[in-house]
């Protein structure tokens, strides 16, 4: 093969390699995130069950523990919970994008309905009784 | 299996020759094992979950065209007709590409040169998501439904409407689900349920309800489940892999599912295609959406689909739906009265309007409901808005390979003497006695305990089954003879 023909294929291929480690970093992240929106959860639940409302708790940041009084700590775990979907949200729709531009690359067709905004809760439930079939 | 097959040709074949045929004891014959066999085998036959039967443009798959939209000569039982195939795919890449909306399509030609075959090999190559309705001329007159509302339910019905559905899931593999009941027997329950992915692990507290409908369901450790995060919705999806050697007795029903991967709580999208008939349907208000099951739908009021109209384009504009315009497939279209054309006139122009595809084997005749005659029977102010298809009659070789894929659909071994027999009886009345000719040796075949359809077979079933052209000579001979015979008509009256 020529070195240009050759030259071209290899960027070709680093291009659709590069999308594709993308894609699954994207995907690796979303569970890296979901996984600690998890443990936060715990956590919340945690201090609503279990722990009297004077004490105070004790937070591990980094590789250190301290005491922290119990509503400061609910609420920064509150606002990091919040922190975490919109991040999650954010990166599904980005996955959208890079799948989408990693099919186009490798010359499949685009999936069918893949760009549709969902209907409501309202409208799914009028025409229900077709989708379940 | 097979048997099926042979009933189903018999049928055909004994509907299509009247029953003054049958005083050959031997066809009698037939008929009684044949009968004796189906009842005797039918428990055999029904286990199967679904039975193909087969019918007459079974074996077609496609429109046999490469990518360059040539047609190839033998190809997804398709044989012949090089033009109209290449024509018809011309058209086919349109509708996928969704170009012609609202255009017509008229595929004329003779008897039996492979009109609806075509029509099949497009609704075949359109694939599962496009929507395709296919109706005889004479199915819209009906004493329930007018005609027109019967040609515009067909046209709802090639429309499809692609959505989508987002839902928020929690999936995961039950780890441990612990319960605690409180002692006094009455009082709130509280519990802890464990989900797994591969990844990773969580806990969750369970309120009340959460625990009625997970006892409900009958949830234990090692089932995979998923729940709705708006609805609570508990469905179980199977067991786990990791816990099949749990019990040694085990209900046939239970699933074995693979631990699920990634995150615990999911986006779920599912994408739905539904056709424009079925919303109308189920927004119907007298009818209820249980008339979609009973097929008894009956008419539609105009202001229902109106709205139905308006409420799909507005989803188009939100970006929620995707209109498909599907295939509407007339056969026999010179059924079809003055009033069902205009109507096609009118629902052409509409902008939601399939494409529709109309066959006819008419030369020049009258109008149906009219004294004016037209070419192929149909008015022409709505020829002028046609692309017309033509078929033509096919050649010896082409009629030798249809009726070789015939015989492999019909799972008929035919010896290379009685194939050039049946080509030539083929040749000489038609391509469809030829075809019912297959099923019948291959019975008679059988009877005889041969592997082979050899001559002789071909010679016992044609002198056993009239052709047409035979048939009529023996009218005309033993006319007399008949009830009711009167004297004979110049050409059938086809109004």
């Amino acid at each position: 093969m020529e070195p240009a023909a050759s030259q071209r294929v290899l960027q070709y291929l680093t291009e659709v390699e590069e999308a594709a480690e993308d894609v699954l970093t994207t995907k690796q992240q979303i569970i890296d995130l979901d996984l600690k929106r998890n443990q936060n959860r715990e956590a919340l639940s945690a201090l609503k069950h279990e722990v009297s409302d004077s004490e105070k708790v004790k937070v591990c940041f980094g590789n250190m523990f301290i005491k922290f009084p119990k509503s400061k700590t609910r609420e920064m775990i509150q606002r990091d919970q919040e922190q975490l979907d919109k991040e999650i949200s954010d990166l599904r729709k980005a996955l959208k994008a890079k799948v989408n531009s990693l099919n186009e690359m490798q010359g499949n067709p685009e999936l069918r309905g893949y760009s549709l905004s969902p209907l409501s809760a309202q409208e799914l439930k009028a025409i229900n009784s077709l989708l379940k079939r | 299996m097979n048997l099926y097959k042979i009933y189903s040709s018999f049928k055909l074949q004994r509907s299509k020759c009247d029953c003054f045929h049958l005083w050959s004891r031997f066809q009698i014959f037939l008929l009684v094992q044949l009968a004796q066999m189906a009842a005797t085998k039918v428990p055999e036959v029904r286990d199967i979950t679904r039975i193909e039967r087969i019918g007459a443009h079974s074996h077609i798959r496609g429109l046999g065209l490469d990518d360059a939209l040539e047609p190839r000569q033998v190809s997804q039982g398709m044989v012949g007709q090089l033009a109209s195939r290449r024509a018809a795919g011309v058209i086919l890449e349109m509708i996928k590409d969704g170009h012609i909306a609202g255009r017509a399509v008229l595929i004329a030609g003779q008897p039996g040169t492979g009109k609806t075959a075509i029509a099949m090999g497009i609704a075949q190559s359109l694939g599962p998501d496009t929507p395709f309705t296919a109706l005889a001329g004479s199915e819209i007159f009906s004493l329930e439904m007018s005609k027109t509302e019967a040609l515009s339910q067909a046209f709802r019905k090639a429309i499809g409407v692609r959505i989508k559905e987002e839902t928020e899931i929690i999936e995961g593999e039950v780890v441990e689900i612990q319960i605690d009941r409180p002692a006094t027997g009455t009082g709130a329950k509280v519990g802890k349920l464990t989900l797994k992915t591969t990844e990773m692990e969580t806990i969750y507290d369970l309120g009340n309800k959460m625990i009625d409908s997970l006892s409900k369901e009958k949830v234990q450790a090692g089932d995979v489940i998923t729940i709705d995060k708006a609805t609570g919705k508990i469905t179980k999806l199977g067991r786990s892999f990791t816990r099949a050697r749990d019990y040694d007795a085990m209900g046939a029903q239970t699933k074995f599912v693979q631990c699920p991967e990634g995150e615990l709580q999911k986006r779920k999208e599912v994408v739905h295609t539904v056709s424009l008939h079925e919303i109308d349907v189920i927004n119907s208000r007298t009818q209820g959406f249980l008339a979609l099951f009973s097929g008894d739908t009956g008419e539609i009021k105009s202001e229902v689909r109106e709205q139905i109209n308006a409420k799909v384009c507005e989803w188009r504009e939100e970006g929620k739906a995707e209109i498909i315009p599907g295939v509407l497939f007339i056969d026999e279209v010179h059924m079809l009265d003055m009033e069902c054309f205009s109507f096609l006139n009118r629902a052409l122009e509409s902008d939601l309007s399939p494409v529709l595809i109309m066959a006819t084997n008419r030369g020049i005749t009258r109008i149906r409901g009219t004294n004016y005659q037209s070419p192929h029977g149909i008015p022409i102010d709505l020829l002028d808005r046609l692309l017309i298809i033509a078929t033509s009659p096919y050649t010896e070789k082409e009629t030798r390979q249809i009726l070789k894929i015939r015989c492999e659909e019909e799972d008929v071994e035919l010896s290379e003497e009685a194939h050039t027999v049946l080509t030539r009886i083929g040749m000489e009345t038609s391509l469809r006695y030829a075809i019912q000719l297959i099923s019948t040796a291959g019975l008679v075949c059988r009877k005889r305990k041969g592997t082979e359809v050899q001559v002789e077979d071909i010679k016992r079933v044609y002198s056993l089954f009239l052709d047409e052209a035979r048939s009529s000579q023996y009218m005309k001979e033993y006319q007399d003879s008949f009830l009711f015979n009167e004297a004979q008509s110049a050409s059938m009256d086809t109004s």
